[in-house]
């Protein structure tokens, strides 16, 4: 890794990096300032709720409608929209720019003057990426632990947050091999934004599907969203071996790919 | 002192010569002086290197050697795969087949410790926004341990007349250039490779500029400069490689190509009914200007000319050494 390169690279992102946060932290505690006013009007709302299609509030992330009366089942639900998906664009679209930036703002022939590798350029921008995953998670995970201190209306289990962060935490890094992978597979310099936003949105649509009732879900395992257990209140609620195997093991193998296709691409700009 | 004993022969593309030493001198941009250095060692050696993007050529099959404190011109229209042969020294993009060697390192193996001794300026690269100019090149020189920059950044800017203090987003083409070119010199290179260093410059930092890389030269800086600007390429470069369609098709010292007996050759006929056709050997670039002109480049022997020209009633004949522009050109076409 060269730390010239990377710290360049962490001003560059930096101000990307605060706005994601911002904007994710702001939605999480907003929404769950929300809570109280759902507890308020439980009655009335449980009635609403009745109307509503159990399948739409499925793919709401609600798996039960009493989870919309527990603090944590709330955040889970928003967690869904909040993290896993906004999370994962930024992953994604912030590793797959990463290095096509070179390219597509043809700065890449100022950088590989210098006396770096492409080795050298790949693990320092894949650590920036990932370092500023882990901040976004890392910041998203207190002003949610924060907002459910703050909102809750009783207890809050915290072992089953804390594992939903981490399985968000590892879902947003897959994404981000991912991106990788795009960015080293690009044959033409250009932004790949809207095309991994779109992966992505694909991504959670099949998720959302196979959660409604009356499919069979199966399918959903396509998509990576469907890795994530987001049953927190289910019993028994915990870290799963196979699930953080699979993303760490798919995220690895992603890197190492993306890493070895950089390392004999021709940069074109 | 140096005597001729201090140099050999010199050869060059496609000689395939490994114990190649070039006799290196360069001419002062402005004038007549003249330095001499002699070269014992390759610098840049580039064999049957091609490279094909799919089925469209990039080069092909480039053979070049450039030694030691020579200053080499490389230059062809656009297209004909200067920028290409630059990407692969600098290991932006691989040969499809063939190598490249730079101070005796493989450009694809060794591309770091390679990079660590060269300075590069690209034809018309970006450079990151978001940076202040000083900023920016600071950032460029800290991968070189860049400690003792600064002087160097703010003596090469006085030069050039560019202000550091300037968002890089706010700089103009030309102020674009003086940082690519900043840049490539302030790590002080043993190789500076320079893709069309002067495309946006005004007449007046050129010609500062040009006297900076004969400076550098003199200091023992190999130049690698390709441009398609001929006049740029004949008042500084000793050695002229001149590529087209992929190809290298002549390289040669500047000296030599004015020396190779190309004679322009323009014959007013008396008549436009006259059989143009002379049929014989060493007429290129064939040109009928009107009905009773005719304009070719001649290599070969010129006795042979007059005599078959004495048997055609003409009106005028004219025989000149072609400026060195039309040489290019001829070789070009």
């Amino acid at each position: 890794m060269n730390s010239i390169l990377f710290n360049m690279e962490f001003r560059r992102n930096a101000r990307s990096l605060f706005l994601w946060s911002f904007i994710i932290c702001a939605l999480i505690f907003f929404t769950m300032s929300f809570f109280h006013s759902v507890l308020q009007y439980q009655q009335q709302i449980m009635g609403m709720v009745k109307l509503v299609p159990m399948a739409a509030m499925k793919a709401r992330g609600f798996g039960n409608i009493n989870d919309i009366f527990s603090g944590l089942g709330f955040y889970a639900a928003n967690n869904i929209v909040y993290m896993m998906l906004l999370g994962s664009i930024y992953s994604m679209v912030l590793t797959s720019n990463i290095l096509l930036k070179e390219e597509y703002s043809k700065t890449a022939e100022f950088l590989m003057s210098r006396p770096i590798s492409r080795n050298e350029i790949f693990a320092s921008k894949m650590a920036l990426a990932f370092l500023n995953v882990f901040i976004l998670n890392l910041v998203a995970g207190l002003v949610s632990f924060i907002s459910l201190e703050v909102f809750k209306s009783g207890d809050f289990r915290v072992q089953p947050f804390l594992v939903l962060t981490l399985y968000t935490f590892l879902l947003n890094l897959f994404f981000g091999a991912l991106g990788f992978v795009i960015a080293a597979l690009m044959k033409r310099a250009r932004p790949v934004t809207f095309f991994c936003v779109g992966l992505v949105l694909v991504f959670y649509f099949l998720f959302t599907i196979s959660r409604l009732s009356g499919v069979n879900g199966d399918f959903g395992y396509i998509s990576p969203f469907k890795w994530v257990n987001v049953e927190v209140l289910k019993p028994g609620y915990g870290p799963e071996l196979w699930r953080i195997a699979v993303f760490l093991g798919l995220s690895a193998c992603l890197v190492l790919a993306s890493g070895f296709i950089y390392r004999k691409k021709d940069i074109l700009t | 002192m140096l005597s001729m004993s201090d140099f050999r022969h010199v050869d060059f593309a496609g000689s395939g010569n490994p114990d190649l030493v070039s006799v290196a001198f360069c001419s002062n941009f402005e004038g007549l002086v003249l330095k001499y250095h002699p070269v014992s060692e390759i610098i840049i050696e580039i064999q049957h290197l091609s490279k094909y993007y799919g089925h469209s050529r990039g080069i092909d099959d480039i053979c070049l050697n450039v030694g030691h404190g020579d200053f080499f011109g490389f230059i062809g229209p656009n297209g004909a795969g200067k920028s290409t042969t630059i990407r692969i020294l600098l290991n932006l993009i691989f040969p499809s087949s063939g190598s490249a060697k730079i101070f005796g390192l493989d450009v694809v193996k060794d591309s770091k410790k390679i990079r660590g001794r060269i300075g590069y300026v690209p034809s018309d690269a970006n450079l990151y926004d978001k940076m202040k100019v000083h900023e920016f090149l600071k950032f460029g020189a800290a991968f070189y341990g860049g400690n003792n920059s600064e002087a160097r950044i703010r003596e090469l800017a006085g030069l050039l007349e560019l202000d550091l203090e300037r968002k890089i987003p706010e700089l103009s083409t030309g102020n674009k250039k003086k940082v690519n070119i900043i840049q490539a010199l302030v790590h002080q290179p043993d190789l500076l490779i320079l893709d069309e260093p002067s495309t946006g410059l005004d007449p007046l930092i050129q010609s500062r500029l040009f006297g900076l890389l004969i400076e550098e030269n003199k200091r023992g800086t190999t130049v690698f400069f390709s441009s398609h600007v001929l006049s740029e390429v004949q008042a500084l470069c000793r050695r002229v490689a001149i590529v087209r369609e992929g190809r290298i098709i002549k390289s040669d010292e500047i000296s030599a190509l004015r020396d190779k007996q190309l004679k322009k050759v323009r014959i007013l006929f008396t008549d436009e009914n006259i059989n143009t056709d002379l049929e014989i050997q060493g007429i290129e670039s064939f040109h009928r200007e009107s009905p009773k002109s005719i304009v070719f480049m001649f290599s070969g022997d010129i006795n042979e000319l007059i005599h078959k020209v004495a048997g055609i009633r003409i009106e005028n004949l004219s025989i000149e050494e072609p400026p060195l522009e039309e040489i290019f050109l001829h070789y070009y076409q």
